[in-house]
């Protein structure tokens, strides 16, 4: 009898640690990779104002994104740049798309990952 | 104790100073529209100096060359012809009481659009054309037009036409509740807004020329000159209220409702900023 | 008697994300998300996202999906939030931008 309990108890302990592991999946296992969140007008819409290989009929507000590694070879300020430039430039025209919940932290490392092979 | 004549002299001295260095109270001290008018005019005079000063009321086609040649094209057959002619028409039929727009207007309301926003001191607010003509509406037992939609396109097209080429005439009185419209337009128009944190300066004042994907921006200097604008983009016709709660919506932020006193105050602003500029409207635009 | 014991700790550990959300708990953060974008309206900057996230949390809880109702809830307070912040900075910071 204890036997049969402890191997049901140790199923649903199993279960549940599996519904745990599922549920709090890091995001970037469910997020669009990189260049897709990078183009969709409703996230990072990026070409919108900056000319990006890969990219159609970009904007030319911004820079274009070219040479990134080079030029940025610290992630963090790239990352930065994205979250918020107002920080560097309190003029920029440029949204602060970590600061007003347009993308999360995870979309933004994707976002970045995509911009350094660019 | 005795008081030297020296420092008398100098107490009397830093006294007039402090006098003549105090401020009055009034906040409407600091607002200056003549100033704002000269920078903003060099402002653009000087980052476009190829740009004849009355073609800024063309908006994207005075920036693009390009753009310029396709406007050019449809010229003879505007798309915002047959608004005109609604708007005429609508202009020569009397409401049920009898009377008509004309009534409501100086110059039986031909070839006035120009001196639109105009600040009444009677009621202490701006007035815009849109809105002078649904009070003209209501005042004679008439339901009022949707700000947004094709009636109020019409009528306004065709004043806007009826005064092709004259300049822009907006009055600032010196009254402090004229003074603190002006301003009210001049932050709406500079004030970021929205999840995507632009101004209408973000566009308007550092990017005039500039395109967002492929649509070229218009400098702010004249921007009003040529509403109501046919935009292709639309399909129709696009009132000023339409244009300003779109650019709200575009911004990701929820547009106020048309005619609010902000939106008001920053045409009446705008439109100040034009002065002497000439009315190019209805317009047409991509 | 351990094996109890130690579904139990299992459960208390994850208890936190996995209890489900009750229709008062949504009730709350339905209530701090509204005040907090009429607050926006208030000072005329309400964003369309917050608008949006309300939408969606009422949508949710009338389905009666809570756990979504107050995620989408907690969202619009913090939309909302950052719309009031963006209106109070702005009410100085707009004059640096402004043609001199």
């Amino acid at each position: 009898m204890r036997g049969a309990i402890a191997q049901g108890s140790a199923l649903f302990v199993a279960a549940v640690l599996a519904a745990v592991l599922f549920a709090n999946a890091p995001a970037s296992a469910q997020a669009l990779p990189g260049q897709a969140l990078a183009f969709d007008r409703s996230k990072g819409n990026c070409l919108t104002c900056h000319d990006i290989k890969g990219g159609d009929s970009p904007g030319n507000l911004g820079p274009p994104l070219s040479d990134m590694k080079a030029r940025f070879p610290d992630r963090k300020e790239l990352a930065a740049i994205v979250f918020d430039e107002t920080k560097r430039n309190p003029q920029t025209v440029m949204p602060p798309f970590g600061r007003n919940l347009i993308l999360t932290d995870g979309e933004i490392e994707a976002i970045v990952d995509f911009l350094y092979t660019r | 104790m005795r008081i030297s004549r020296a420092s008398v002299v100098v107490t009397i001295a830093i006294a007039a100073l402090v006098v003549a260095g105090a401020r009055p109270a009034a906040a409407a001290d600091s607002i200056d529209p003549d100033a704002d008018f000269k920078a903003f005019r060099d402002y653009y005079t000087k980052r476009f100096p190829n740009v004849p000063l009355n073609d800024f009321v063309n908006g994207p086609y005075s920036m693009d060359a390009e753009l310029r040649k396709q406007w050019e094209a449809i010229d003879d057959f505007p798309p915002y012809d047959f608004a005109v002619d609604r708007g005429k028409e609508m202009f020569a039929t009397p409401f049920k009481n009898g009377k008509s727009y004309g009534d409501c207007f100086p110059d039986k309301g031909i070839g006035i659009r120009q001196n639109y926003p105009y600040f009444d001191l009677k009621s202490g607010e701006v007035i815009t054309l849109e809105l002078a003509l649904n009070r003209c509406r209501e005042a004679n037992g008439e339901e009022p037009y949707s700000y947004v939609k094709d009636e109020m396109a019409s009528l306004t097209a065709y004043m806007a036409f009826t005064s092709r080429g004259k300049p822009f005439d907006i009055k600032i009185p010196n009254d402090p509740r004229a003074l603190a419209a002006y301003q009210n337009g001049e932050e709406y128009f500079y004030a970021r807004r929205g999840q995507l944190n632009f101004s209408c300066a973000s566009c308007h004042v550092q990017n005039p020329g500039n395109h967002i994907r492929t649509e070229v921006l218009a400098p702010a200097l004249g921007i009003v000159a040529a509403m109501p604008i046919y935009r292709s983009e639309w399909n129709g016709m696009g009132t000023m209220s339409r244009r300003l709660v779109t650019c709200n919506s575009q911004v990701r932020g929820v547009p106020l409702k048309p005619q609010d006193e902000l939106y008001r105050d920053v045409e009446y602003y705008l439109s100040y900023m034009s002065n002497g500029l000439p009315i190019s409207g209805p317009g047409a635009r991509p | 008697m351990r094996t109890y014991l130690f579904v139990a700790v299992v459960c208390l550990l994850t208890g936190a994300a996995q209890a489900a959300s009750t229709e008062a708990d949504y009730k709350t953060a339905l209530a701090a998300a509204e005040a907090a974008d009429q607050d926006a309206g208030a000072l005329k900057n309400q964003w369309i996202p917050t608008e949006q996230a309300l939408a969606a949390a009422k949508k949710a809880a009338a389905a009666g999906d809570f756990d979504t109702a107050v995620a989408q809830a907690k969202e619009a307070e913090a939309l909302a939030k950052a719309s009031i912040a963006q209106a109070k900075e702005q009410q100085s910071a707009w004059r640096a931008g402004v043609i001199r």
